[in-house]
């Protein structure tokens, strides 16, 4: 910041730092790993959604040339897992969803592993299955886990032992069965929303090596070093010192690469094979079905209001289908839980949100947490709702959208709330109208909108950490392990150091993806890295700036308390100023970075370091009893999508001609990162609007590559696609900042929906909203 | 994935002579859009491949009006779509090579290996199935011809025998007005779920459909209702009708039957108010 107040770095347009290396190619990902001396794995995976593994017999793969190893589960049986720890990496004993893992081969060529792997034969007895949340509810339903009161799990989540449910979640404000004998109009429906995949370019890939020293090192495609290290530390009972991960460029995450999934399976082989790494990389079908996928939803949802359009009681019922393991998905069930009355002031409400134990692939952490989903349904019930008392869709949003001072459904008060100037601006920019208009004899087109919010579901006490390093010519360097996973937090993070060092930001070099060198971060989840990690490099920078200006008062004679640093582009440094009283006083901020020399000869200060610690202040647990909590979350980032769309009334399909959304997010860092992260939420909530869907059938995947799961393409491009914002400071953000990357895919999907059912007067309770199931209720209604 | 031996023959009797010697373990590749996602996905495990790009008599498309349109085994779907004549003369299949899968596939992927692959839903095949094109075959016992309609016997088989080669395809020159239409889940990089070529020749209408039965078909009692009659909405909504005994799609996952059949009727509906 100038000493005029202006910031030189904060809100403005910095390319990505790390552009060139990735558009030329030099970046090295996980998957360019390549070493001397490698082996590699295969797997065998199960056809049956839940079995018993009677038998397996590795010989004649074992015999194979160049085969090194095969194991099975009971290689090593222990259990792990993030929140709950439910998950074995090779399956032991049963096998409990079809494509799980049971038997790991390690040979010199993945080509080799390959044909070993089917040289294995293994006796299964097939179990019954779990293949529907209401299904894994009912009295008589199989168990899952029919151990589950024996596993660790995090205090916080509640498994029932003895059912398939793995987290219950409950939320209660104010008095629903009241309020509802209040109600004008109760509008209750059910919604269901699919698994989907996360479609990352770069699949699942790691390298294990264990040294003769015992130190394992770990390239993995991951967004969170510091959690994988952790996990894998707890799973293998390896001292944390000794592992060391690196994951410096990351082919894009969306959450499916938050927690550990493959690395466990390679480590007991690298184990055996000391000295040599051990590479394993998922193909595209294995990345459908075996990485983390979003998890199916079942809701049940039930809004009340009054005639005047007040909405007076909610109540929720979330069914999640976790699939086989819920070691992460019960988080997603909390977030649900707790977020679960949206962006709305109402006084009532009880939620149960249930993540269940299916016979479905494995459940975890996907762009939005569980918002998306429950959006889905939030959104579209208000629609329903405000058609059938007679007021409009927006005047409903403005009646019940959060203001300040109104207190959210974890009663707490909200300070700031960028909702209603968010909704104003969206429908002022699409010039809404839900008229649906006939453009031609086919083509029918229709306006709908819908909003959204979301806080990271994290431990209260997540820490960040963060070091800078003055070099001598006054160039930087930045630690932090928040991880670039394509968001841009690398640039991000190199804004909020300039800002407070009053550098260039092209003398900065960021480093992370590597927990030898950089200090601790949590997780790169949550949307939480700009407001966690950046508090962190702001407060390095803050130390290192009291450093400097505490040599500075000896170097220039003046008290401290005045100086400010001065960004000098023209001379390619910034200036120590004594203050703006005497702006001739003045030294070259490098003269302090390795301390200061002293006139005598000798020295004092040392090199120049700073250090940022941060923790959110306050953040307190809720009460279990109600999900209550005066300051629950770290921050809610609120905003708003609007859509026109254009049906064609002989094929069903939907074209997006437009899609508008204005955001809150207390002060955009980077403005051109801000409207990308933006712009790409939209496209990924359009697929999931009207494409994506993991198609289950008897727990088998049947549409698992991109022949026939589609993703948008640049032809499903809206014509208009804008990002605006609204900038309403978050009090303990750096620069006033919240996060933005997962909060912006919340309200695309419900906005698409809406706007079908004001086109054709026909909700679809189901996503995606495919040409057929819009060609057939076009031909029911004909009809 | 299996290994195999990979040969690459200059000329037609190289490639006759290997197929005459390997038989059922060899695998013709061409563009290999097809071939190779079998391979990776071992759906096939030949021990040779035999690949036939290297042969220039295959390459190449020629058009007269009086031998009419011969594209070869070897010309890619890019080609076609662009090739001056086909654009002029046959511009349904120019645009039926223009919406195979990606540009990328269409740099590589041929029309003929669209027409050996066999599938219901071959993009380029409508037109060949309206034009009644004609397979030219060569085997060891010499050349041969196939009209299209009978090359193609069900989902994935054809009449070739193991030793013979597919040179090319010929269709006649037809004075016709043509539309073809795709329709798929998403605009760009999809599959089918109905394909047709719906021409317009004299007072005749030939109605080609993709998609709906196990291989390409005619419909042949829609063509011989609509024969010489005047397109009115009376005679759309009949003919539209007819349609429907004449097909019989599946649900499967890209769409489900009732759809299939319901878009059939409006890309009938739509091709000929078009034509008129």
């Amino acid at each position: 910041m100038t000493i005029d107040g202006q910031y030189t770095a904060i809100g403005k347009y910095l390319p990505r730092v790390d552009g060139v290396a990735k558009v030329t190619g030099a970046a090295k990902y996980a998957a360019d790993i390549n070493m001397p001396r490698m082996l590699y794995c295969d797997v065998v995976r199960s056809p049956y959604p839940h079995a018993k593994i009677l038998k397996i017999d590795t010989k004649e793969a074992e015999k194979l040339p160049g085969v090194k190893n095969v194991i099975t589960g009971d290689y090593y049986a222990k259990r792990g897992g993030l929140y709950l720890a439910d998950k074995n990496f090779l399956a032991h004993e049963t096998a409990k969803y079809r494509g799980e893992a049971v038997v790991a081969v390690c040979a010199e060529t993945p080509e080799i592993a390959h044909e070993a792997c089917k040289l294995v034969k293994i006796d299964y007895e097939e179990l019954p299955a779990v293949l529907s949340p209401m299904d894994a509810l009912k009295p008589d339903a199989p168990l899952v886990h029919p151990e589950l009161e024996t596993y660790r799990v995090a205090p916080i989540f509640h498994p029932v032992p003895g059912t398939n449910i793995s987290h219950k979640h409950f939320l209660k404000k104010g008095d629903t069965d009241a309020a509802f004998k209040k109600c004008d109009k109760i509008v209750e429906h059910e919604y269901y929303v699919p698994h989907v995949q996360h479609c990352p370019i770069e699949t699942h890939t790691a390298t294990v090596k264990f040294d003769q020293s015992g130190n394992l090192t770990v390239w993995a495609s991951c967004q969170s070093p510091y959690a994988v290290r952790n996990a894998l530390s707890d799973s293998f009972d390896i001292p944390l010192h000794k592992i060391h991960i690196i994951s410096e460029f990351v082919g894009g995450g969306f959450g499916a690469k938050a927690g550990t999934t493959i690395e466990g399976i390679i480590i007991p082989l690298a184990q055996l094979n000391v000295g040599r790494p051990v590479k394993f990389t998922y193909t595209r079908e294995e990345e459908f079905r075996d990485a983390y996928v979003r998890q199916g939803m079942l809701a049940k949802i039930k809004t009340g209001v009054d005639k005047t359009g007040k909405i007076l009681a909610v109540e929720n019922n979330f069914y999640w289908d976790g699939g086989a393991y819920n070691e992460y998905g019960v988080n997603i069930a909390k977030a649900a839980g707790f977020a679960s009355a949206g962006p709305y002031n109402i006084d009532n409400i009880t939620t149960n949100s249930y993540c269940l134990y299916t016979n479905h692939p494995v459940g975890g952490p996907y762009r939005g947490f569980g918002m998306c989903e429950i959006h889905f349904c939030i959104e579209q019930n208000l629609d329903v709702v405000a058609n059938e008392i007679g007021i409009s869709p927006i005047e409903i949003r403005r009646i019940n959208g959060l203001r300040p001072g109104d207190k959210t459904g974890m009663g707490e008060v909200m300070k700031v709330s960028g909702y209603q100037p968010c909704l104003e601006t969206v429908l002022d920019k699409l010039k809404y109208d839900p008229t649906p208009k006939k453009v031609s004899e086919h083509k029918i087109r229709c306006m709908g909108v819908a909003a959204g919010w979301k806080s990271p579901s994290q431990p209260t006490d997540a820490g960040s950490a963060s070091i800078i390093r003055m070099n001598e010519d006054g160039t930087f360097y930045v630690h932090t392990s928040a991880e670039e996973i394509g968001q841009g937090s690398n640039t991000a993070l190199t804004q909020i150091a300039a800002e407070v060092l009053n550098v260039n930001p092209n003398r900065i070099t960021l480093k992370s993806g590597d927990t030898n060198m950089n200090p601790y971060e949590w997780q790169t989840v949550a949307s939480r890295t700009t407001y966690c990690a950046g508090n962190a490099v702001k407060l390095a920078a803050e130390d290192l700036r009291k450093k400097i200006f505490d040599l500075a008062q000896m170097k220039l004679g003046y008290p401290a308390r005045d100086m400010y640093l001065e960004r000098d582009d023209e001379h390619d440094c910034t200036w120590v100023v004594a203050s703006k009283y005497h702006r001739d006083m003045k030294v070259d901020m490098k003269t302090f970075a390795l301390g200061m020399p002293l006139d005598d000869g000798s020295g004092i200060g040392g090199p120049a370091i700073g250090i940022g610690t941060f923790t959110l202040p306050n953040n307190m647990a809720y009460n279990p009893a109600d999900s209550q909590s005066e300051k629950g979350v770290a921050f809610w980032t609120i905003g708003c999508t609007g859509v026109e769309i254009e049906i064609d009334t002989q094929t069903g399909h939907v074209k997006v001609l437009q899609m508008i959304s204005c955001f809150d997010p207390g002060k955009v860092i980077n403005t051109e990162l801000y409207a990308a992260q933006v712009e790409g939420a939209m496209i990924q909530s359009l697929g999931t609007a009207l494409y994506e869907a993991m198609i289950l059938k008897d727990g088998k995947l049947m549409n698992g590559s991109f022949l026939d799961y589609k993703i948008p393409t640049a032809y499903e491009m809206p014509d208009v696609l804008e990002s605006y914002v609204v900038e309403f400071p978050e009090e303990t953000g750096p620069f006033g900042a919240r996060g933005i990357g997962e909060p912006a895919m919340v309200p695309g999907a419900p906005a698409i929906a809406n706007a079908i059912a004001n086109a054709l007067g026909v909700r679809f309770n189901q996503m995606p909203i495919t040409p057929d199931m819009v060609l057939e209720a076009i031909n029911n209604k004909k009809n | 994935m299996r290994e195999f031996e990979y040969v690459a023959p200059k000329t037609v009797k190289e490639a006759l002579n290997l197929l005459a010697t390997y038989k059922e373990k060899a695998t013709i590749l061409a563009g290999g859009t097809d071939v190779v996602v079998r391979l990776r996905d071992e759906i096939i495990d030949p021990e040779f491949i035999i690949d036939i790009k290297h042969i220039d008599e295959l390459n190449g498309i020629k058009f007269d009006k009086k031998e009419g349109l011969f594209v070869g085994a070897n010309a890619t779907m890019h080609e076609i779509q662009n090739d001056k004549n086909v654009k002029e003369f046959y511009p349904f299949y120019a645009d039926a090579c223009g919406h195979v899968g990606s540009k990328q596939v269409r740099n590589k992927a041929t029309s003929v290996g669209n027409l050996c692959t066999a599938s219901p839903l071959g993009d380029s095949l409508t037109p060949m199935y309206c034009l009644d094109a004609t397979v030219v075959i060569e085997g060891p016992k010499g050349k041969r011809e196939a009209p299209v309609r009978e090359f193609i016997t069900f989902v994935r088989k054809t009449v070739l025998e193991r030793d013979e080669l597919v040179l090319g395809v010929k269709f006649p020159y037809v004075e016709c007005k043509g539309i073809y239409t795709k329709n798929a889940r998403r605009h760009e990089v999809d599959l089918s779920n109905i394909v047709a070529t719906i021409l317009k020749v004299g007072d005749e209408y030939r109605i080609a459909y993709g998609s709906v039965a196990p291989t390409p078909i005619r419909l042949v009692k829609t063509e011989e209702f609509l024969k010489g009659k005047k397109i009115d909405d009376k005679v759309i909504e009949e003919a539209k009708k007819i349609l429907t005994t004449e097909i019989s799609p599946i649900s499967d996952l890209r769409a489900t039957k009732e759809y299939r059949v319901s878009v059939s009727q409006s890309i009938l509906e739509n091709s000929l108010k078009a034509l008129g």
